[in-house]
């Protein structure tokens, strides 16, 4: 597990924001919430330095008292980091597209759109995915309300 | 010449489940293309979460027909993470022995679908009668030909006997040959080879820019497989090479398919050598202690992926599922650019396409809100008739 | 008086034997060959005898339904006019004998026409139906068309050209006094079998109704009676350039006896359709542009060089 906390340490001390003590690691697999604002950098930061080029998928979940975003990336070696942030809950929530790192993303964050009802920036314009054409406005079947 | 816009789709001849392309041609070269998915979205992650872990076995199992033990050992292994379970070691080869099975049956079923796309009905015929072998062997050890149910949380539901396993080195014997002849087939046959070769390029810097995964990648000659990146249950125990090949094409794929079948064989060979008595599950409670756990497996198709969060309760907070087939998608219109009508088919097919399992999720009916857009089955009905009449089709009868 | 007798003989000779009927009962005979042996070389247990005449039975009950967009009277007269050039091609096909029903020097060249019409209205069929599948089917049709039927002609006429007649008896009747000459005519042979493939657009030539690509191609729009008439019509072609093949390249006729020379005409057409079906067993599809660079480049230099070489032996003989 050396390699897995050495890319904890090395997150933190490059985002001082980040709190690695609440980190859940085990064997290649890590489990890491980030606030918002750092999330960017830090997804950036994995894939340019430790090689995490690969997407798994994105997955969005309503906590309840806000949606949670889960990055799921991979590395050459098998290692499975999930980045975490929490977003508020209900309408209008946007959040930035990854499509600038990882160019496989469209669909999973299409699916975000679609599911969870939040504004995903800076994707391109597209038939909504998976919910069909005449899916009613304004519902989002993974929303807990 | 001008340009036509063609629709493969929502239902056509080359595609087995619906999912629709739209194709604009130029003479036979597809000039553009766009994808549009969805058609098969049955709501399993929401279902889930109103199920209990041990329903949900069964029910992820459905996401697809083919890599079914593919899906549910990805879930369990993210239940057992949760519960911190230790799953024996003979209940994990015998998981892996499913797997490998599995592997095979998938395999020389898109050999025989790959035959058919670039109109080889020959080879679609000898593949499928092929296959039924390793689905009597399936069905042998587990009971069912597809959705084998093996799989429970803490480990597997049956033992294998030896003279079972005796069946099992048997039916590869039979297999391995024939594998071997397709081989030939493949390599020597002119008219596969001029179908198939430089047909759906991939390069190896776009299959991992564009997140590609399984056969796909591994044919652009990345060695990038789940089983040796991530050894989940026995796989570190077992010696075999990951399949890959140079041609980053349709051809590519076709052989690295076969090599993974030849390399299958080898794999169950070993697990039915080497693996060892004991109990086949621990226990494992109902009550799943909060927490999250991902796992990857290597389905046929590529990389598997689940993801299980849980709240402490008998059933799951939120089940996260990502199919192969999704990560492939982005590929697929790269691939079919600039490439013939006549190509898409095979193009599509050398993916191997699930769309079973990318499209889960199904549209859940609002009868709080009462909202008139889910139509009950005789309202249905009636718009099919009306809408028939006004195309001067009276088909005479009621549907 | 017998004048009326020989006009009586000549409407039974074209309505019934050897002419519409007997046609469509080959037909019928010779697509169950083809299927049982596309099955066997399959591993499969193939249909039983009489699934041609059930699948033409159930067509025919079934509704007909035309595009509301497609030209109505073209779109029902198309099949009649593709079925009535192959049924008239086979007039002048020899069959119990090496003579047949009404042969004229220039009659190879005639057939070779007729032979072309049903490729035309496959076309035609495909853009009336104003359905883009069937347009597409069309297209590609008529883009084989130009690929396959210069190799097809060409093969046809080496062998005529050594027997120095452009009558399909007159080559028979010649070959049938030199058999041995036949034997120069192989790379023709295997022309002309090729080339029967994309005229029959049968695999690897199937491109027009490749149903992997472009559904059902040309007949996509096509039901009921009118699709039974063009599935009619492609037994009876399969039969006619199976019987052109046949007759052009095969030496064996026995004079005098009509029943075991009908019985030997039987056996020559089955053994094309065998070859036939083989290579439909064996090949994948050609895309159309291999297709088409495979017409030109291979097919038509080896009927060439037959042409040259078989006039070089004729001027020797």
């Amino acid at each position: 597990m050396q390699k897995e906390n050495d890319i904890l340490n090395s997150l933190s001390k490059k985002f001082p924001e980040i709190d690695i003590s609440e980190a859940a690691v085990s064997v290649r697999k890590i489990y890491l919430s980030v606030p918002e604002e750092a999330f960017m950098n830090a997804l950036k930061f994995l894939s340019a330095e430790f090689g995490f080029k690969n997407l798994c998928t994105v997955t969005g979940l309503d906590a309840g008292d806000g949606y949670e975003f889960i990055y799921h990336i991979s590395d050459d070696e098998g290692v499975l980091m999930n980045l975490k942030f929490k977003t508020a809950g209900g309408d209008g929530v946007t959040i930035k597209s990854v499509l600038p790192i990882y160019q496989g993303a469209t669909f999973y964050e299409r699916e975000l759109e679609g599911l969870l009802g939040v504004k995903v920036e800076g994707l391109p314009e597209g038939r909504q995915y998976p919910l069909p054409d005449n899916w009613p406005e304004g519902q989002y079947p993974m929303r807990k309300n | 010449m001008s340009k036509m816009i063609v629709p493969l789709g929502p239902q056509h001849p080359a595609l087995e489940e619906p999912e629709s392309f739209t194709l604009m041609l130029e003479g036979e070269r597809v000039a553009a293309a766009t994808v549009a998915l969805g058609y098969n979205h049955r709501g399993m992650e929401k279902a889930a979460e109103s199920r209990t872990y041990v329903q949900n076995i069964y029910l992820l199992e459905r996401i697809c027909g083919i890599c079914s033990h593919s899906h549910s050992t990805c879930y369990v292994q993210t239940v057992e993470a949760l519960a911190g379970a230790e799953v024996p070691k003979r209940a994990q080869y015998i998981r892996a022995l499913i797997g490998e099975l599995e592997r095979i049956h998938s395999h020389l079923l898109w050999l025989g679908i790959a035959g058919h796309e670039i109109g080889f009905m020959t080879l679609f015929m000898y593949a499928w009668k092929d296959r039924e072998i390793v689905m009597d062997i399936l069905e042998m050890l587990t009971g069912n030909r597809i959705n084998y149910g093996m799989n429970m949380l803490g480990g597997v539901r049956r033992d294998i006997t030896p003279e079972q396993g005796q069946k099992v080195l048997e039916a590869l014997d039979a297999l391995e040959e024939r594998t071997e002849y397709y081989k030939n087939v493949i390599l020597q046959e002119q008219t596969v080879a001029i179908r198939t070769l430089g047909v759906g390029r991939l390069s190896r810097e776009d299959g991992l820019r564009l997140g590609a995964t399984g056969p796909v990648l591994r044919a652009a000659g990345v060695v990038k497989d789940i089983r040796k990146d991530d050894p989940t249950e026995v796989y570190n125990e077992l010696d075999f090479k990951v399949a890959t090949d140079e041609h980053a094409d349709v051809y590519g794929r076709t052989v690295v398919r076969v090599t993974e079948l030849m390399e299958s064989y080898h794999m169950i060979r070993q697990i039915l050598r080497q693996i060892p008595d004991g109990p086949l599950s621990v226990k494992v409670p109902n009550r799943i202690p909060a927490g999250e756990a991902a796992a990857r497996y290597e389905a046929p198709r590529g990389e598997d992926f689940h993801y299980t969060r849980s709240n402490g309760t008998d059933k799951p907070e939120r089940v996260k599922v990502r199919a192969p087939t999704l990560a492939n998608l982005a590929a697929i219109t790269h691939m079919i650019d600039g490439g013939f009508l006549a190509d898409v088919p095979i193009v599509i097919a050398a993916i191997d396409p699930c769309f079973s399992c990318t499209d889960r999720m199904v549209r859940v009916k609002d009868a709080s809100s009462g909202r008139d857009d889910v139509w009950n089955w005789d309202k249905l009905r009636q718009y099919s008739i009306e809408w028939h009449k006004k195309r001067g089709q009276d088909l005479g009868y009621r549907i | 008086m017998a004048n009326l007798m020989s006009v009586g003989t000549a409407i039974f000779n074209i309505l019934v034997y050897p002419g519409f009927l007997f046609l469509g009962v080959l037909s019928l005979v010779y697509e169950y060959a083809d299927r049982i042996i596309y099955a066997r070389l399959q591993n499969r247990v193939g249909p039983p005898w009489y699934q041609p005449v059930a699948d033409l039975i159930k067509l025919l009950t079934k509704e007909t339904v035309i595009p509301s967009e497609a030209n109505n009277r073209l779109f029902r007269s198309i099949p009649t006019f593709a079925f009535a050039a192959t049924a008239a091609s086979f007039l002048y096909i020899p069959v119990w004998n090496n003579r047949s029903l009404l042969p004229f020097d220039g009659d190879l060249i005639v057939v070779m026409y007729f032979l072309t019409i049903p490729t035309l209205t496959f076309f035609l069929a495909g853009w009336y139906s104003s359905s883009l599948f069937a347009e597409i089917g069309g297209i590609r049709a008529m883009m084989q068309l130009f690929a396959y039927e210069v190799p097809f002609y060409m093969s046809l006429l080496g062998p005529a050209a050594l027997a120095g007649t452009w009558s399909i008896s007159g080559v028979s009747q010649f070959y049938r006094e030199h058999p041995l000459l036949i034997l120069i005519n192989i790379p023709s042979l295997a022309v002309a079998i090729f080339s029967a493939q994309g005229k029959l657009e049968r695999v690897p030539f199937d491109a027009p109704d490749a149903e992997t690509e472009v559904v059902g191609g040309t007949f996509t729009e096509y039901s009921g009676r009118f699709l039974a008439m063009f599935r009619m019509m492609l037994g009876a072609e399969m039969v006619v350039v199976a019987a052109l093949i046949a007759a052009v390249f095969s030496p064996f006729f026995i004079g005098g006896n009509a029943a075991l020379g009908l019985f030997l005409f039987l056996i020559k057409v089955l053994a094309v359709v065998f070859l036939l079906a083989l290579m439909r067993a064996a090949l994948a599809r050609f895309r159309l542009d291999q297709m088409v660079s495979f017409c030109w480049k291979v097919l038509t230099p080896v009927s060439l060089a037959q042409i040259l070489l078989d006039l070089i032996i004729k001027g020797a003989l």
